[in-house]
């Protein structure tokens, strides 16, 4: 099938990219923008490794049609941390051992940045039903709890500091 | 043995190991992985995350038949198609290959015949995976369809078209042991009981599937392709160098097997996977590098998981609890190759022992072949089932005998150091702590029997081995060996052939390696796992790497840290023996710790000492320091030690490699070489549970899990691998089966395995318990395989506490529970089970299948055994 | 798995994705396929279930998206997503039935893309239907697919395959309506007569229609309902047997009640006789005892997925109990 000019948003940026009709966003960003932090781990769109934000609410890369994406908002794993540091979940998860084989990692990046983009205080039970879109198979999501919670703590550390910065 | 201290369960986001202050500054802190900024960024890259200039996507076809004869293959078609660039069949590669020395029974793509659907028939190199599938569907081959077997039993008594024709009755391999006088054992005993368990089929699931690529070098004196580049997800990057070499006709020397990060193993990469083969011949035949990734279908069809497994389990004891005797008949149904099926079917064996101090044992085990995909090693490889029926049975002997679940345990506790009746050496041994603690944490004595209705606990133990004393591949060789070069930067490479794959290798090697030269964490550059460039190691498998990988890092470093040592000693004009090496400096012993340097611990950890101020550089104002620097000195930065040592050596690099001690590496009967390790780590956990009766839902609540890892090098990663094992064997006791119908996986993909979610999941509370074994490095044992054993019976008991029904098949479904729930109330039956009484499984199910399967399926070959049991 | 070549079609307006949808429908295997959120498509193209000449992307068409109150009851688009029904105030208040089904659809992420539309539109589900194309040659093709013969039962000649969605079981009881658009204009009909009963061709939907609204009549509004749904894992899962209950009680007689039941048939289903038995009755254990078995004998399942359909069946029973008792306190 001949290819479409297409031009997508990813982390900000705009891409112009030719791509077939029938390419799936999560080839997209790893094939043609190299963009591999995204994974797949499965073909029958259950396991989440593929999770990116679609105008920050987060969704299967390996579920949607690269094309028709056009003129949204995609971030992927590549997108979370700031400015060349690791932003608060991804420390926390690195810390609390949220992450062991890695390889479903982003995706839980991208539904964890959500959840508290959303959530301010979740409970366990919402960070449970939270996760539960991404399967991960070594660490029983345990010490991911913990990592949020950290994470959350830490970065309300750092908004009471800057507040206090501010007030000064 | 003395248990220095327990983590606890830290609830708020504030560590609480700091309260435990050991003589380290780097071992026992829970520090981050090494490479985990890799993989919450997404910068890692894994295998299929590769990509190189002119690469192409090989695409493989499966068998659709379980057992045949491949009268005709014919590839021209599919060769013809525009961007096919080669089809590779199986007389590209003919040379047999197979994890184990005994069984080499595979060829990279099949020759004359396919055993299972999903064996490997013809790889398509194309341009674009969609060329490669559309390709696929135009390779011909004409089959003779042979009988297939499905059922272990019903396999072992064949007697023409055979599996593998130099395998009679379908048998790969069968042991007879009797240690003791298990006969005299039963005689003295006062209570003998005798059961059925079953456990189904389940496979490891890791989140990365299989993935190669493999590129040839073109050779500058020949002109021709010379050396062979792999790049895979494996655990065993040089057992995979060597099975290529085999298969490729090339020598070792002109092969290169590097291992990216690797997104899980459990087993699953623990040996050599046709992809990694048809890749590498598949690039030669392309003469451009290939990739081949798995689709999650064809991850399940190379499989090599545990395979179901029946035991026939018979034990004695005395009135007091004492166990006299046991004897255990084991069929393992092992799927269409050898794999590791050898090693499974003797662990099973071996394994009855070193946890109890059984006197009598005896043991029959089956390993048969099947038209099903391999069963290979996963996670607790070869004791998990066993274990299932033994800690069942235990917990019923317990009830009849009426003594206390966790005391009939203890009475039977091993009085280490010891070697067990059938030979394997106990020395550390923290069982007796991991009972007491999980007693004590999940309040047993005064919870036990007073739980509300429906609701109940169970426990349960069990161990594993820190690494197989014996290497699959018999040699003196060690079994790891790892090289350390420090250079005038105060950089320390550590070159290790262990392979990280998710557990920690790479940063339990970076924090022996810091810990042991007292420098800075920082300082440590790990290169790992590439034959090019690091010395051998047999791999992750059998939880081998912190004990031996960690002592072999040891090693390397005593023998850098001794030259730096001789060097210093100079400087400070004092005996080496007097130096102490911490906290990224080198100073006498006699020398106030605290003026010597030491920074708070977590700054200590994070960065070296600035770098740059060299001997005879530092030219610093104060009298003091000038005094300092003209007499012999009390301590240098190790910085400057390391430079002083090179400009007396030259250079600085040092060796250290493992090889289990001889008396650990056991008895001297056929099959002996298996189940010996130099250390053996212990699990006590209870589960609470509660079940629906009216849907027989079973709900794990909390997992109380105490584990003996020696000592915890690093307590975070420590308690991810307990957590992780605990939960993998919940995902075993409840929601996880491969379904078979006739040899066809029913369910190949995450949806239908159903490995669970966050949601289902419990609370998992690990509690370490150190013993500190005096061979582990730092006394450190292994602790990621060890605890799944002891949760799948823990939750079986605690279903017989909460409702009375004793489930002796794995996994506990709801319909098997609520079976056995209405067999117990004599109430309306629920046909459910295929007439089999759940309770008591006295026969196999039909071929194998899942006994809630009932689909009919596809008609196969009139001597399809499926076929014959319909007629009859 | 690649998925086949296709020409991607993305209208902006109703108006112009029926004009584009009429003349290019085509027919069997290569009929175009309407893609909302995906989740059940693109999984099936990958193994090879759809091979269409075009696909029909709705995803930008805005006047599909959004819940509505009006005079006659409340109208929700079809492409709004579970997310938003989860989410909905007015959903919330006055068909919880509803809200609840849909939060027990797989995933949340999942539920992020998918549509109220598509997940009445989902193509039925069986374990020897929803496999790769190497699998079912393997297996031999079935009749809801390449073949003519089902593996489910023996010698059949009807599909059985279940239709596996969650929240038309809820709508089936708050007697929902959905409307079609197609070239000749649009027409409404009871959600009920959208669905055949045969696991193969199983809803009534027109080649070049689409499905564009549901509407809620004011009538069933501030219904008391539940969703029970039979999953083997807390999420993720598709339903092995569902029951979807509303009642409306009076000084604690009831006036009227609806039952209806998914994944148990290639069709969700009211369990019709329940509606009779109830009314005008006082609920009770032996009440509820009587319409659960009256629900599992309406149940039909068959070794469509995993899971007995002897257990399923079952649970068909003990959920109907379980649901109305609670309703009833």
């Amino acid at each position: 099938m001949k290819k479409q000019l297409i031009e997508l948003r990813v982390n900000g940026r705009p891409r112009e990219l030719a791509v077939e009709p029938s390419k799936l966003l999560l080839e997209t960003l790893r094939q043609d923008l190299q963009l591999t932090g995204s994974k797949r781990g499965c073909d029958d769109s259950s396991c989440g490794a593929c999770t990116v934000l679609i105008d920050g609410v987060p969704m299967l890369s390996c579920t949607l049609l690269a094309a028709s994406c056009e003129g949204q908002e995609i971030t992927t794993v590549e997108g979370v941390s700031e400015h060349g540091a690791l932003a608060a979940i991804q420390k926390a998860y690195g810390d609390w051992g949220g992450a062991q084989c890695g390889f479903c990692t982003p995706g839980f990046m991208m539904t964890v940045k959500h959840l508290l983009a959303t959530t301010a205080n979740p409970s366990e039970a919402e960070i449970r039903e939270a996760l539960s879109s991404n399967l991960c198979r070594c660490t029983g999501y345990s010490q991911m709890y913990q990592a949020i919670k950290a994470a959350i703590e830490a970065e309300q550390k750092g908004m009471d500091s800057l507040s206090q910065q501010v007030a000064k | 043995m003395v248990e220095l201290r327990s983590t606890g369960k830290p609830r708020a986001a504030v560590r609480t190991w700091t309260s435990f202050m050991t003589d380290f500054s780097i071992i026992g802190k829970p520090i981050a992985m090494v490479d985990a900024a890799e993989k919450t960024t997404g910068a890692g890259k894994y295998t299929d995350d590769l990509s190189l200039p002119g690469m192409l996507i090989g695409k493989i076809l499966h068998s659709p038949h379980p057992h045949a004869r491949i009268k005709r293959i014919d590839t021209s078609r599919a060769q013809k198609l525009n961007d096919v660039i080669a089809v590779v069949v199986g007389a590209d590669a003919p040379n047999p290959y197979g994890i184990l020395p005994v069984g080499h029974d595979e060829h990279a793509l099949a020759i004359d015949k396919v055993r299972y659907i999903g064996d490997n028939l013809a790889c398509v190199v194309a341009v674009s995976e969609a060329t490669a599938e559309a390709a696929l569907e135009l390779v011909e081959v004409e089959y003779e369809i042979l009988p297939a077997y499905f059922d272990p039993e019903e396999s072992m008594k064949a007697e023409s078209n055979l599996i593998h024709d130099n395998k009679p009755h379908n048998l790969e391999k069968d042991y007879h042991h009797t240690f003791g006088d298990p006969d005299k054992g039963f005689a003295q005993s006062d209570y003998v009981t005798e059961s059925r368990y079953l456990a189904n089929e389940v496979t490891h699931a890791a989140m990365e599937p299989h993935s190669t690529l493999a590129s040839f070098d073109i050779d500058s004196q020949t002109g021709q392709a010379g050396r062979l580049t792999v790049w895979s997800s494996t655990q065993v990057p040089y057992y995979l160098q060597h099975k290529l070499s085999l298969v490729l006709d090339m020598p070792m020397s002109q092969i290169r097997v590097i291992k990216p990060l690797v997104g899980g193993g459990f087993g699953g990469k623990s040996e050599v996977i046709p992809l990694e083969i048809i890749a590498a011949v598949a690039a030669r035949k392309a003469k451009a590098p290939v990739k081949i990734t798995y689709t999650r279908e064809e991850v399940f069809w190379a499989h090599r998981g545990r395979p179901r497994t029946i035991i026939d389990l018979k034990t004695g004891v005395k009135n007091d609890g004492r166990i006299t005797a046991v004897k255990a008949r084991v069929v393992q149904d092992g799927g269409a190759y050898c794999s590791y099926g050898v090693v499974t079917i003797l662990y099973s064996g071996a394994l009855l022992g070193a946890l109890y101090d059984i006197p009598n044992i005896h043991y029959d085990g089956y390993r048969v072949l099947t038209n099903k995909p391999a069963c290979g090693a996963m996670r607790g490889h070869g004791t998990v089932n066993v274990r299932f029926a033994f800690e069942s049975q235990l917990d019923e002997i317990a009830g009849r005998l009426q003594i206390d679940p966790a005391e009939i345990r203890r009475r039977n506790l091993l009085k280490p150091p010891c070697i067990t009746v059938n030979g394997l050496r106990v020395q550390s041994y923290g069982l007796p702590e991991c009972i007491d603690k999980i007693v004590e944490r999940s309040g047993w004595k005064s919870r036990k029997g007073k739980m509300p209705k429906s609701r109940g606990l169970g426990i349960a133990c069990s161990h594993y081995v820190s690494g197989a004393a014996n290497s699959i591949i018999r040699s003196d060789m060690p079994h790891s060996t790892v090289n350390i070069k420090i250079d005038r930067d105060g950089g320390v490479v550590v070159y290790t052939g262990a392979s990280e794959i998710g557990q920690g290798s790479d940063t339990m090697t970076a924090q022996v390696a810091a810990e042991t030269l007292g420098c800075a964490l920082s300082r440590i550059k790990i290169v790992a796992a590439d034959t090019d460039l690091t010395p051998i190691d047999i791999g992750s498998y059998s939880s081998r790497v912190t004990f031996m990988a960690g002592n072999a890092t040891m090693r390397a470093a005593q023998e850098v840290k001794k030259q730096i040592a001789s060097a210093a000693a100079k400087k400070m004009n004092c005996a080496p023996e007097d130096l102490v090496f911490r906290d990224d400096s080198v100073f006498k012993q006699s020398t106030d710790h605290v003026g010597a340097g030491l920074r708070p611990a977590q700054e200590e950890q994070n960065s070296a000492s600035v770098s740059g101020r060299v001997e005879g550089q530092i030219l610093r104002g104060s009298l003091q320091q000038k005094r300092k620097d003209e007499g012999p000195k009390d301590s240098m930065s190790f910085e400057e030690a390391v430079v002083a040592t090179i400009d007396f050596h030259g250079a600085l690099t040092g060796t250290g490699s493992y090889a289990p001690p001889l008396e650990a590496r056991g008895g001297k009967h056929k099959g002996g070489g298996v189940g010996p390790s130099p250390a053996y780590s212990y699990s006590a956990q209870v589960a609470e549970v509660s079940v629906d009766e009216d849907t027989g839902e079973v709900t794990v609540h909390k997992v109380w899990a105490a584990h003996d890892c020696g000592r915890a090098l690093n307590p975070v990663s420590v308690e991810g691998q307990i957590i992780g094992s605990v939960w993998m064997g919940m995902g075993q006791a409840l929601t996880e089966e491969m379904v078979w119908k006739d040899g066809l996986l029913m369910n190949p993909g995450l949806l239908e395995y159903r490995s669970p979610s966050s949601v289902e999941s419990p609370e998992i509370e690990p509690i370490i318990v150190e013993s500190i074994d005096p061979e582990g490095p730092f006394g450190a044992k292994e602790c990621s395989e060890g605890s799944l054993a002891a949760t799948i019976p823990a939750i079986a008991n605690a279903i017989y506490d909460a409702v009375g029904i004793r489930l002796r098949e794995s996994p506990f479904t709801p319909e098997r529970v609520l079976a056995a729930l209405r067999a117990k109330k004599n109430a309306k039956t629920l046909d459910m089970t295929e007439g089999v009484d759940p309770t008591a499984p006295v026969r196999l199910r039909e071929h194998g299948g899942a006994l809630w399967f009932k689909g009919k399926g596809p008609e196969r070959h009139e001597l399809d055994p499926a076929r014959r049991t319909e007629g009859g | 798995m690649s998925l086949a070549d296709f020409k991607l079609l993305r209208p902006r307006t109703l108006d112009e994705a029926i004009s584009l949808l009429a003349p290019q429908a085509g027919e069997g295997a290569r009929a175009t396929r309407v893609i909302a959120g995906g989740t059940d498509l693109i999984p099936s193209m990958r193994q090879k279930l759809f091979e269409p000449e075009y696909v029909l992307d709705i995803r930008q068409i805005a006047e599909l998206k959004g819940i509505r109150e009006t005079e006659q009851g409340t109208e929700i688009g079809a492409l709004t997503t579970l997310s938003c029904i989860e989410r909905s105030s007015v959903l919330k208040q006055h068909y919880p039935v509803l809200v609840e089904a849909a939060k027990t659809v797989a995933s949340p992420v999942i539920r992020n893309m998918a549509t109220l539309g598509g997940n009445i539109c989902l193509d039925t589900r069986c374990l020897w239907y929803n496999q790769s194309l190497t699998w079912r040659k393997s297996c031999g093709f079935c009749i809801k697919k390449d073949g003519d013969l089902c593996h489910v039962a023996a010698g059949g000649k009807k599909c059985w395959a279940a239709f596996s969605g969650d929240t038309p079981a809820a709508l089936l009881c708050l007697e929902a309506e959905i409307e079609l658009a197609g070239p000749q204009g649009t027409r409404r009909l009871p959600l009920n007569d959208f669905y055949t009963g045969e696991g193969d061709s199983y809803r009534r939907l027109q080649l070049n229609e689409l499905l564009t609204r549901i509407i809620l009549p004011k009538a069933t509004a501030d219904l008391s309902g539940t969703y029970r749904k039979l999953r083997i894992r807390g999420s993720i899962d598709y339903p092995l047997a569902g029951v979807a209950i509303t009642l409306k009680c009076l000084n604690g007689h009831i006036e009227s009640g609806r039952i209806a039941l998914t994944a148990v048939n290639p069709a969700p289903v009211l369990v019709k006789k329940a509606s009779e038995v109830l009314q005008g009755k006082r609920l009770d254990e032996e009440l509820a005892e009587l319409v659960g078995d009256l629900a599992a004998k309406t149940a039909k399942p068959l070794t469509t997925s995993a899971l007995t359909p002897e257990y399923r069946r079952e649970m068909i029973r003990v959920f109907t109990k379980r649901a109305l008792l609670a309703l009833a306190n």
